[in-house]
């Protein structure tokens, strides 16, 4: 009997060397994709991440990711909704599909290139919700919620509700609201208006005179600056202004909460496809969710979810998503008729 | 080989001489070709179907008119469109009286401080519109705005809106003078003297020169500085984006976006407006050569002169405080509201007394900018872009401009139509053009610094080479004529000759491409990659990521290095760009 190391055992030792260099128990390792996941990660040692979602909260999440795993260098391209799709669709066509992540927040659209993605898995798949996939490639990474938020040293007395933001005292000119054709999460809240609030919501609503704005984000500094006093956001785009100190509050309404739930996957071209999983994974991980909501306001896809956001029950506040097969099929038409309602023009 | 390349001057010399000027425009229309021909007609491709082109291949191409029809028949693009020619008219008007002020008083006045005043008109230029438009929702947002703020707190019943159509004006007149007082100072500058020499002692008054003689002769400049920052302002986003949103004033160009960022974006329908664009701004180019064409406006002869400065007395103080006050409104201000924004931790801002609360500032949003790995790396790769871009773009515009105004080659005409094109096509749809018809190709040229750079040399091209005529326009052939003579070739010619003299148009063009290059922003969208990512990118992505606190402090960063960069590059060019063009020397 000799005492040399073979292959397998040198291969596992360095694999738990380097998951102890980096703090990692074995169960912990386990849940990011384990050993040797991590091992082949720290040797591509970077991706290419595209995305949707704004910037800001973006790079937080990689830096936090960076926390556990520094060795993977997260390479960032982020555009707004279509043009990220044009892009992707672009460069695969061409062959030259430079992502090895896609993260995008309108699932339809990501269903139509679902063969861009590899097969992928993340080791907790089944704590998820099975209703929210659109294909089985492409997981919820990140979850958003519609909020109503307002400016505390302005509004002394605001909506509670989705049916209050009618009510005449609150305009005119004092709501700021999102324009319908301004990408798939808005439409998820449209959606909701009409199948939940009613078919004549947005007559009534539209008659307090919103102003209205291209997208969350300058919605969400104009409330802050005063341009408006009250403004329907998600509930992250107002959570980060409050988290560092804004003049704001944000309330989630008891007659429901409209929720998108973004697509992201790993894509077949990937030249980095084990660091691109344990980004994923980790994203997915109970810690990476419990982080999402915790430091940056997201909602999370989980069955059971770490814990909620302040304000949200999901037993007090009606999560609402939209059936699919619908999210597809009126996009168009009601878009159109949000558009007339609120005379904006496209 | 000096007397072949002389065939490019006079090739009806002689036989033998014209392949090689053939040779030459060949060349040229091949670069053109892949430059521009070919992304327009992707993009044209695009605007006469449903699909991508790459996405789909040619095979299943469905050609047909319904883009156009549809969007020529939408309301909301008449709309859209009238619109842009209101702002684009209304700031064109604005920015003409201001710039043919300032180059009058720089250049023929004895206004004190003339080079404070050069390098004042100048700065507008720096400001990336985005910017601009930023700084100035800070300052007179109806509801909000810091001056509106002050107003009130003195208790004034006033109150600026730079959330509306005349708003939108002010800003786009403002910030694209330096267009118009481009060419018209370099005009004036170069002016030969003796027809206003002759029209004083003819008895005409200062005021009936100016209007008659002085403003008469330099009209190729004027119309220049015109038609380019109508043109330019027609492509602009980022004002209109910022200003026109919240009163629900969309133009050509926050429409195209919209189609763009549609789901599923609308890219035909996007191209078939791209295309309108591009057919209103072919009218007004064919205009414009109209009116030029037929006169003759040469200044810059074989005889020595220096342009008659205008005693102004008393008045000379007046138009010093003017200098001074656009100085306030372009600079001073906007920087102001944007050090306030950069470094409050929050813009809400009750009364004035809230304003001077210095519990409310802090540096945090400067740290969190440099947090991010991509604000040093978009630093780094927007200098390397503008640098490429100035130099190889400065060549091609120089070598084109040569061409089509001093030679007689063959398809020069064909070259200076086809340079003109990407004028009137909108930084973002030319973005996705070049992206359709570049990735394809073989090289690895996709995802480079180059093609970022390639798509800036193309879109300013027709800027770059405008700047450049009107020198070369200037010139009077006797002084090449006479280098001839004296046996010299073409390259030696224009390098002892031509050069020299339209250095100043030379090096503001090329100045002119690096400031482009770092500020622009819709067609680095598509072309950008995570290595290659540019700081006008970035700073959108602050902006629409709702944060207008390191937006502030990005624009501010950018501010900076832009003017530092401007200041060496106006150094080491020992006063070339805006004081040669602006200068008092």
């Amino acid at each position: 009997m000799t005492n040399r190391i073979t292959r397998r055992q040198f291969t596992t030792g360095a694999v738990a060397t380097a998951a102890a260099s980096i703090g990692l128990t074995r169960a912990e390792a386990q849940n990011f994709g384990g050993n040797e996941l991590i091992e082949a990660a720290k040797k591509e040692g970077r991706i290419v991440y595209y995305t949707a979602d704004f910037t800001e909260p973006e790079q937080v999440i990689i830096k936090e990711f960076n926390k556990r795993f520094p060795f993977v260098k997260v390479e960032m391209v982020r555009a707004p909704g279509g043009q990220l799709i044009t892009r992707i669709k672009t460069e695969a066509a061409a062959g030259k599909l430079l992502a090895d992540v896609v993260n995008h927040s309108d699932r339809g659209l990501m269903l139509g290139i679902k063969d861009v993605f590899q097969d992928y898995a993340p080791p907790n798949a089944k704590d998820y919700r099975d209703d929210v996939q659109v294909a089985p490639q492409l997981w919820p990474k990140t979850t958003l919620g519609w909020s109503i938020a307002y400016n505390t040293e302005l509004e002394k007395n605001p909506p509670r509700t989705w049916m209050d933001l009618c009510k005449p005292e609150y305009g005119p000119k004092k709501i700021g609201q999102v324009v319908a054709p301004s990408g798939g999460t808005t439409w998820t809240r449209i959606m909701f208006e009409r199948q939940v609030l009613g078919e004549d919501y947005w007559k009534k609503q539209a008659a307090t005179q919103p102003i209205l704005y291209p997208s969350g984000a300058p919605t969400s500094d104009a409330m802050v600056r005063g341009e408006c006093s009250i403004a329907v956001l998600l509930y992250n785009i107002a959570y980060i202004k409050k988290k560092d100190g804004a003049p704001v509050d944000i309330i989630f309404p008891s007659d429901g909460v409209p929720l998108n739930y973004y697509a992201a996957g790993v894509t077949k071209a990937s030249a980095n496809p084990n660091a691109a999983k344990l980004f994923l994974n980790w994203n997915m991980s109970d810690e990476g969710q419990a982080f999402h909501i915790k430091e940056l306001g997201y909602l999370t896809a989980l069955k059971n979810p770490p814990f909620n956001p302040p304000g949200y029950d999901p037993k007090v506040v009606k999560p609402w998503s939209p059936k699919f097969e619908e999210y597809v099929k009126l996009r168009d038409q009601w878009i159109e008729e949000w558009n007339k309602t609120y005379g904006y023009r496209q | 080989m000096t007397a072949e390349t002389a065939a490019l001057v006079a090739p009806r010399e002689t036989a033998r001489r014209i392949p090689l000027g053939w040779l030459w425009s060949a060349a040229l229309l091949v670069l053109l070709t892949f430059l521009v021909i070919y992304p327009v007609s992707m993009l044209l491709l695009g605007a006469l179907t449903n699909t991508n082109p790459v996405v789909d291949g040619f095979g299943v191409l469905d050609i047909s008119l319904s883009n156009f029809i549809t969007v020529l028949g939408n309301p909301n693009v008449h709309f859209a469109l009238a619109n842009s020619l209101i702002a684009c008219g209304g700031g064109t008007a604005l920015a003409v009286i201001i710039g043919l002020t300032f180059s009058w008083v720089v250049v023929r006045t004895d206004t004190p401080c003339k080079r404070f005043i050069a390098a004042a008109s100048m700065i507008p230029l720096f400001v990336p519109p985005l910017v601009a438009a930023v700084a100035w929702s800070i300052l007179a947002s109806p509801k909000t705005g810091l001056l509106n703020t002050i107003i009130k707190w003195a208790g004034i019943d006033f109150h600026f809106n730079a959330y509306s159509m005349e708003g939108m004006i002010a800003i786009f007149g403002i910030y694209y003078a330096p267009y118009v007082y481009m060419f018209t100072a370099s005009a004036l500058r170069n002016m030969d003297p003796a027809l206003e020499e002759a029209a004083e002692v003819s008895g005409a008054s200062a005021v009936r020169i100016l209007f008659t003689v002085t403003f008469p002769l330099i009209a190729p400049a004027i119309l220049s500085g015109m038609l380019l920052s109508f043109i330019v302002m027609l492509g602009i986003y980022g004002i209109p984006a910022v200003l026109g949103a919240p009163s629900d004033i969309p133009v050509l160009t926050t429409y195209i976006f919209k189609l763009t960022n549609w789901s599923p974006p609308l890219y035909s329908t996007a191209a078939s407006v791209a295309i309108i664009l591009m057919i209103v701004t072919g009218f007004l180019v064919f205009l414009q050569q109209k009116v030029v064409s037929g006169r003759s406006y040469i200044t810059v002869a074989g005889k020595a002169f220096r342009p008659g400065v205008m005693k102004l007395g008393a008045w000379r103080y007046f138009t010093f405080a003017l200098a001074v006050i656009y100085l306030v409104v372009v600079v001073v201000l906007p920087t102001l509201a944007l050090i306030v924004a950069g470094f409050r931790k929050f813009l809400f801002i009750r009364d004035v007394h809230a304003l001077f609360d210095l519990n409310a500032y802090s540096l945090i949003h400067f740290q969190r900018l440099f947090e991010n790995p991509l604000a040093m790396r978009s630093i780094w790769n927007t200098m390397e872009v503008g640098l490429i871009t100035a130099l190889f773009g400065g060549v091609l515009a120089f070598s084109i401009g040569y061409t089509v105004n001093r030679t007689q080659a063959t398809g020069r005409r064909a070259i200076d139509v086809i340079s003109t094109l990407p004028i009137a096509i909108p930084g973002l749809v030319i973005g996705v053009a070049y992206l359709w018809a570049w990735i394809g190709l073989p090289g690895g040229l996709y995802g480079t610094i180059w093609i970022l750079a390639l798509a800036f040399i193309a879109r300013f091209m027709p800027d770059t080479i405008k700047a450049m005529s009107t020198s070369l326009l200037q010139i009077h052939k006797e002084l090449e004529e006479a280098a001839w003579i004296c046996g010299k070739g073409l390259i030696g010619t224009i390098r002892t000759i031509v050069l020299p003299l339209a250095r100043p148009g030379v090096i503001a063009g090329m100045t002119l491409l690096f400031i482009l290059a770092i500020r622009e922003l819709g067609s680095s969208l598509f072309l950008y990659t995570s290595n290659t990512m540019v700081m006008a990118v970035l700073l959108l992505d602050y902006y629409e990521g709702g944060n207008v606190g390191i937006t502030s402090a990005f624009s501010l960063v950018q501010t900076a290095l832009l003017a530092v960069l401007i200041g060496i590059a106006h150094f080491l060019s020992r006063g070339g760009a805006s004081a040669r063009v602006g200068g008092t020397s």
